[in-house]
C-alpha cells in the first residue's frame, strides 16, 4: 500500500516532465500530446454528465410516485434500485474502456 | 519475488508444485512458476473455506425452540431472497432460493473481504465477477429448460406474432440474431458492473491514500463497504429477473 502511495506520489511529480514525452514516437504519440488520455478525460466525463442526469430523472420519478402512492413502496424501491444500478453501469462501462486503453 | 499477500504466500509455499504441474497438463504456462496461484485464487479459497465454516457452524446450532442469533441472522437472508424471488419470479419460486443465497453470500464475502487490511477482494479481477456471470447464466438456462423443455428454444424467436408465415421468418431471425446478442451482454453486464465498482473503489481509495494519508481513506473505505451491499443486491436481484424471464409461462 506505501508502495503503491508512493508509486502515485511520483506519477503525480513526472507529468511535469511532459518534454520526456517527445521522443520519436513508435505508435502514435510521436508528438508528445497523448490523444488518448485527453479523449478519455473528456469522455469520462460526458459519461459521467449523462449517466447523472438520468439517474436523476429516474430518482425524480420513484420520489413522486411514492409521494402518490405510499403504499406502493416495495414495488417502487425495487424499480427504482434496479433502474438507477442499470444506468450506472452504462457510465462504467466508459470507466472499463478507459482502464483497457488508456495506457 | 513480486509482491504477494501473506496468505497467497502460504498457499504458494504449501501447493506450488502441484498445482504448477496441473497448470502444464493443461497446456497453461503460470507466469511465476513458484507461485502460480494468484492473489485473486488464494483470496476466492479464503472465503470459500469461510463460507464453509460458517454455514457448518449455522447447521449445528440449528433449534427450533431457542434460535441463536446466528439462525436469527440466516432466517432472515433467507425470508429476504425468498420474498425477492416471489415477488419477482410468482409461484413456485422456493425452488431457486438455494442457488440464489449461495451467490449472494459469496459474492458479498468476496467484496467485504477487500477492506480487511492484508486481504484484497477478488472480485477486483476480472475473471472472478465473470465466473459468477458464468453460473448465473447457465443457472438460469437449465432452469429455462428444465422448465419448459426443448420449447423453451422458443423464447429466442420473440413473441408470438398474428401474421402470415411468409411475413414472420425475417423477423424471426431477426429477434433470433438480438435475443442471442441481448443474452450475451446479460453476462457481460453482470461482470462489468461488479468488477468495475470493486476496481474503481480500489482505485479511488488509493488515489485519495496517496493525496491524504490520513482519515480521508476510512470515507472511501466506508464507500467501498456500502457499494459492495448494493451491488451484491442488485447481481442477486438481476439473476432473479432473468430467472423470471426464463421460467415465465405465458398465459
Amino acid at each position: 500500500m506505501r508502495k503503491l502511495s508512493n508509486l502515485f506520489l511520483m506519477l503525480s511529480l513526472l507529468s511535469f516532465a511532459a518534454p520526456a514525452f517527445a521522443q520519436g514516437g513508435e505508435a502514435a504519440a510521436s508528438g508528445g500530446v497523448n490523444w488518448v488520455a485527453i479523449a478519455a478525460g473528456f469522455s469520462m466525463a460526458f459519461a459521467s454528465g449523462i449517466c447523472a442526469l438520468a439517474q436523476g430523472k429516474a430518482t425524480a420519478a420513484a420520489a413522486e410516485g411514492l409521494a402518490r402512492n405510499p403504499a406502493a413502496r416495495p414495488g417502487i424501491q425495487l424499480a427504482l434500485i434496479l433502474g438507477l444500478a442499470l444506468i450506472e453501469s452504462l457510465a462504467l462501462y466508459t470507466l472499463v474502456i478507459i482502464f483497457a486503453k488508456v495506457k | 519475488m513480486h509482491e504477494q499477500l501473506w496468505f497467497t504466500a502460504i498457499l504458494n509455499h504449501l501447493f506450488a508444485g502441484p498445482v504448477t504441474g496441473l497448470l502444464q497438463a493443461l497446456h497453461i504456462a503460470p507466469k511465476y512458476p513458484d507461485a502460480p496461484i494468484p492473489n485473486s485464487v488464494a483470496m476466492e479459497v479464503l472465503v470459500f473455506l469461510f463460507l464453509v465454516i460458517l454455514f457448518a457452524m449455522v447447521r449445528s446450532r440449528l433449534s427450533v425452540d431457542q434460535p441463536g442469533a446466528l439462525q436469527h441472522i440466516f432466517e432472515g437472508a433467507h425470508g429476504f431472497v425468498e420474498g425477492q424471488s416471489h415477488e419477482i419470479i410468482g409461484h413456485h419460486s422456493e425452488g431457486f432460493t438455494p442457488f440464489l443465497m449461495a451467490l449472494g453470500f459469496f459474492i458479498l464475502a468476496s467484496n467485504l473481504i477487500g477492506v480487511i487490511p492484508g486481504f484484497e477482494a477478488p472480485t477486483a479481477v476480472p475473471a472472478v465477477p465473470l465466473g459468477c456471470a458464468i453460473c448465473a447464466f447457465v443457472y438460469y438456462q437449465t432452469q429455462g429448460f428444465k422448465h419448459t423443455g426443448p420449447k423453451y428454444l422458443m423464447h429466442f424467436f420473440g413473441p408470438p406474432m398474428p401474421l402470415p408465415v411468409l411475413a414472420r421468418i425475417p423477423l424471426m431471425a431477426l429477434m433470433l440474431l438480438i435475443e442471442i446478442a441481448s443474452h450475451l451482454a446479460r453476462m457481460l453486464s453482470l461482470t462489468i458492473r461488479l468488477y468495475a465498482n470493486m476496481f474503481a473503489g480500489d482505485m479511488v481509495t488509493l488515489v485519495f491514500f496517496s493525496l491524504v494519508p490520513i482519515g480521508v481513506p476510512i470515507v472511501f473505505l466506508g464507500l467501498h463497504i456500502g457499494v459492495s451491499l448494493l451491488q451484491t443486491y442488485i447481481f442477486v436481484l438481476l439473476t432473479t429477473v432473468y430467472l423470471a424471464g426464463a421460467v415465465a409461462e405465458e398465459h
